[in-house]
C-alpha cells in the first residue's frame, strides 16, 4: 500500500482489509475474478431495493391493528403511500425482470449466464458430494463450476416466484376485471409466496452473503463484481481451472491489479 | 360605591383598593357564577325528579348483579334529542317511590310532541314496525326465536347526543362553531338553535366510524354460539378481507358492515337476508352494491357480474361443515345441527369446489414453506457447522 497518500479509495480500503484476512505473495499481481459484471450489479442493486420496499410495504397489511396505533390520524396517509409504493417498486422490479430476459437472450455476457445457470446431472452430484461433505463424511467439497447447485435453485425460485408474483399482483391491481374465485386465489398465492419468499431470502442469501463466517458483516461482491484469487479457488475451483486454460475466458473474467472489474491497471498493487 | 365615597368611613380609608375593588368584585363574581349555575340548571324537571337523579352515586346492584346507574346528568340530557321530553313520556308508570313494576322504555309510543311536519303527535312506531320485520327484529307478532338476542333499539341508539355537540363536523370543531353563530344571528333563543343545530348536523354525517360500526356489529355476530342458535356463522371472516385492511389503517369511506349490507337507498332498519329480493346482497343486486352507485364514492365502478357474485367474506364456518359433512351427523347438538341444514340449503357446489381449491392451495404452501425453510436452515447450519470446524482444524494444524 502506497503510505505517502492520505486518501485511500474505497478498492484499497478493502484490499487492505483482505490482506489481513488472505496474505498473498506481494511480487506476482493480484489477481481477481469477475462474478458480476456492471449491467448485473445495477440489475441486482434495483431489484434489492424493491424487494426490500415491497416486503416492507407488503407486510404492513397484514400486521395486527394495534401496531399502527402511534401513527394516529397520519394512519390513512400512510395507508395510501404504502399502496402506492407498493405498486410503484412492483412495476419497476417487474420491468427489470423484463430487461433480463432481454439480457439473457440478446447480450452475449447474458447468453453466457443463462448456459451456466442450466441445470446439469453435475449439479445433482455436487448436492450429493456436498452434504456428504458437510456432514464430514468426506475431507473435501465438490468442484463447483461458475453457479453451484445452491445458486441455480436460489435462481430458479427467483424466477418461479417473480412470476407467480408479478401474475398474481396484476390480477390483484386489476381485481374487478376477474372472476372472484380467480382474486382470492391470487390474493392467496401473493401472500402466502411474499412469506415464502422472505423467509427463504433471510435463510438462504442473508447467510451467504452476510453472516457466514469470512464474509461477515457483509461481502461487498455485490459492489464491486469481483472476487480474489484465493475465494475463487476454494469456491469455483472447476470454473478456476477452466478460466486459467483458456485465455478466451481469461479476458471476461480476469482482472489484474485492480479490484475494480471494470478497468485494468497494475499500478495501485506495486 | 358612591355612598361609600362620599362619606368614608376609617376602614376604607386605609383599604381603598380592597374596599372598593375587591370586595365588590369578589361578591360579582359569586354573583354571576351563580346566574351561571342558574342558567345552566334551565332545563326543565318539573316532574322533580333530579330530586333524587342528580346525585351521581345513585344506583344499585340489580338481582343479575350487574350495576345500574340512575344518576341522570341534567345538562347534558338537555342538550339530547330527547332534551325537550318529560322523564314520564318515555319512562311510564313510575308514580310510586321507590319505584315499582318498571317497565322497559318502548319506543314505539306516541310521545306527546308534535311533528312539525304532520302536526301530530310525534312517535317511533313507524321505525320501529319497519325494524320488526328486519332480520334484527322480534317479528311483527314476536315469534322468532330466542328473543333475547335481538338488539333492542337503545343497544345502536346507545345516546351519543350526551356528549357536547362540538365536533358533529368531524376533527372541524371551528366550522361546527361558525355555522352554529350563523343561525343564532336570527334563532335568537340560544339553546333551542344548538339543539336543533345538532339534530340536523347528527343526520348530515354518519355517527359511528367504520371501526365503531365494525366493533359494534361484531359485539353480537363475532359470538359463535349466538349466531350457531339462529342458523348463522360468526364472522370473524370479514377481518381476513381487504375490507377490513382498510377500515383498520382508517381510510376514508373505507367499507365497513353498513357500507354492503345498508348501501345507499337502504336504510339500518331494514337489514334483510340475502335470498331477499330486496336485499342489497342479493345476487341480483350485487353490481349496483359493489359499485356503491349513488354513493360518496365509487367502490368498485368497473365491476363485472362474474366479480360482484362472488363470495366477500372469507369462507367460513358453513362451507366447512359442507366440506365434512359426509362425516357430521346431522343429529348432533342441535345448534350444529341447525347450521348444517342451513349450509346445505346456502352453499352451492361451486362454492364448495371453491373453498377445497383455495384450502388445498393453503395446505400447499403451508407444507412447501415448512419444507423449504426447514431444508435452507439445515443446509446453513452444516454449511456453518463445517466452516467453523474446517477453522478450528486449521488452527490445530498451525499450532503444531
Amino acid at each position: 500500500m502506497p503510505e505517502k497518500r492520505t486518501r485511500m479509495t474505497h478498492n484499497e480500503i478493502s484490499m487492505a482489509m483482505d490482506d489481513v484476512d488472505t496474505p498473498i505473495v506481494q511480487d506476482s499481481p493480484r489477481r481477481y475474478f469477475v462474478r458480476l459484471n456492471l449491467s448485473e450489479r445495477i440489475q441486482h442493486l434495483i431489484f434489492v431495493t424493491c424487494f426490500i420496499m415491497l416486503a416492507l410495504t407488503g407486510v404492513m397489511v397484514w400486521l395486527p391493528e394495534k401496531t399502527f396505533h402511534f401513527l394516529g390520524s397520519a394512519k390513512e396517509t400512510v395507508f395510501l403511500v404504502r399502496s402506492l409504493l407498493h405498486r410503484i417498486f412492483a412495476t419497476i422490479m417487474i420491468l427489470v425482470c423484463i430487461y433480463h430476459v432481454y439480457y439473457l437472450i440478446f447480450k452475449a455476457a447474458g447468453r453466457r449466464w443463462f448456459k451456466d445457470m442450466m441445470p446439469k446431472v453435475k449439479d445433482i452430484n455436487d448436492f450429493g458430494g456436498n452434504m456428504l461433505y458437510l456432514i464430514g463424511f468426506r475431507d473435501e467439497p465438490p468442484e463447483f463450476d461458475r453457479f453451484s447447485y445452491k445458486h441455480k435453485l436460489e435462481y430458479g425460485a427467483l424466477i418461479a416466484g417473480m412470476t407467480l408474483m408479478s401474475v398474481s399482483g396484476i390480477i390483484l391491481w386489476s381485481e374487478y376485471f376477474w372472476d372472484k374465485f380467480i382474486v382470492d386465489i391470487a390474493a392467496l398465492i401473493h401472500g402466502m409466496e411474499a412469506v415464502l419468499a422472505c423467509l427463504a431470502l433471510m435463510i438462504w442469501h442473508l447467510y451467504e452473503v452476510h453472516l457466514r463466517p469470512h464474509k461477515f458483516p457483509v461481502d461487498n461482491m455485490w459492489l464491486t463484481g469481483v472476487i480474489d484469487e484465493a475465494e475463487m479457488k476454494e469456491e469455483y475451483p472447476l470454473h478456476y481451472k477452466k478460466i486459467m486454460s483458456d485465455p478466451e475466458l481469461q479476458k471476461i473474467y480476469l482482472r489484474e491489479g485492480s479490484k475494480g472489474s471494470g478497468q485494468k491497471t497494475d499500478s495501485i498493487n506495486a | 360605591m358612591k355612598h361609600n365615597r362620599r362619606k368614608p368611613t376609617r376602614l376604607n380609608t386605609r383599604w381603598p383598593v380592597f374596599f372598593n375593588f375587591v370586595i365588590p368584585a369578589v361578591v360579582c363574581f359569586f354573583f354571576f357564577i351563580g346566574i351561571g349555575y342558574a342558567q345552566s340548571d334551565a332545563s326543565p324537571d318539573e316532574e322533580n325528579c333530579l330530586i333524587c337523579h342528580r346525585y351521581p352515586r345513585m344506583g344499585r346492584y340489580d338481582e343479575a348483579g350487574n350495576k345500574r346507574v340512575y344518576y341522570i346528568n341534567d345538562q347534558l340530557f338537555a342538550k339530547s334529542v330527547h332534551g325537550k321530553l318529560r322523564c314520564k313520556s318515555c319512562h311510564v308508570d313510575l308514580d310510586k317511590i321507590p319505584h315499582e313494576n318498571v317497565k322497559k322504555v318502548d319506543c314505539s309510543i306516541k310521545c306527546h310532541l308534535k311533528d312539525p311536519s304532520s302536526n301530530r303527535e310525534f312517535s317511533h312506531r313507524g321505525m320501529v314496525e319497519k325494524y320488526e320485520n328486519s332480520v334484527h327484529g322480534k317479528g311483527v307478532n314476536r315469534q322468532k326465536k330466542f328473543p333475547e338476542d335481538r338488539p333492542t333499539c337503545a343497544y345502536c341508539h346507545s345516546n351519543r347526543s350526551y356528549n357536547p355537540y362540538a365536533g358533529f363536523w368531524g376533527k372541524s370543531e371551528a366550522l361546527s362553531r361558525e355555522t352554529l353563530a350563523r343561525c343564532q344571528g336570527c334563532h335568537t333563543d340560544k339553546a333551542w338553535t344548538e339543539k336543533v343545530y345538532a339534530h340536523f348536523t347528527h343526520r348530515l354525517r354518519r355517527r359511528r366510524t367504520q371501526d365503531e360500526i365494525v366493533k359494534l356489529c361484531t359485539s353480537c355476530h363475532e359470538d359463535k354460539q349466538k349466531m350457531a342458535r339462529h342458523g348463522l356463522e360468526a364472522i370473524s371472516t370479514y377481518k381476513d378481507t381487504f375490507h377490513w385492511i382498510l377500515v383498520k389503517y382508517g381510510v376514508h369511506n373505507a367499507p365497513d358492515c353498513i357500507t354492503c349490507h345498508v348501501p345507499v337507498g337502504y336504510t339500518t332498519h331494514e337489514i334483510r337476508p340475502r335470498d331477499d329480493a330486496m336485499s342489497p346482497i342479493n345476487k341480483n343486486n350485487r353490481i349496483k352494491t359493489c359499485s356503491n352507485q349513488g354513493g360518496i364514492q365509487n367502490c368498485h365502478p368497473n365491476a363485472t357480474i362474474k366479480f360482484a357474485e362472488g363470495r366477500v367474506h372469507a369462507y367460513g364456518t358453513k362451507v366447512q361443515l359442507m366440506a365434512a359433512a359426509d362425516k357430521t351427523k346431522v343429529s348432533g347438538n342441535e345448534e350444529e345441527s341447525l347450521l348444517i341444514v342451513r349450509a346445505r340449503e346456502e352453499i352451492t357446489q361451486s362454492e364448495l369446489f371453491h373453498y377445497r381449491v383455495l384450502s388445498l392451495i393453503s395446505l400447499f404452501y403451508k407444507i412447501f414453506i415448512g419444507l423449504v425453510v426447514g431444508f435452507m436452515t439445515m443446509h446453513q447450519l452444516l454449511v456453518h457447522r463445517r466452516i467453523k470446524r474446517n477453522a478450528r482444524k486449521e488452527d490445530a494444524h498451525d499450532a503444531q
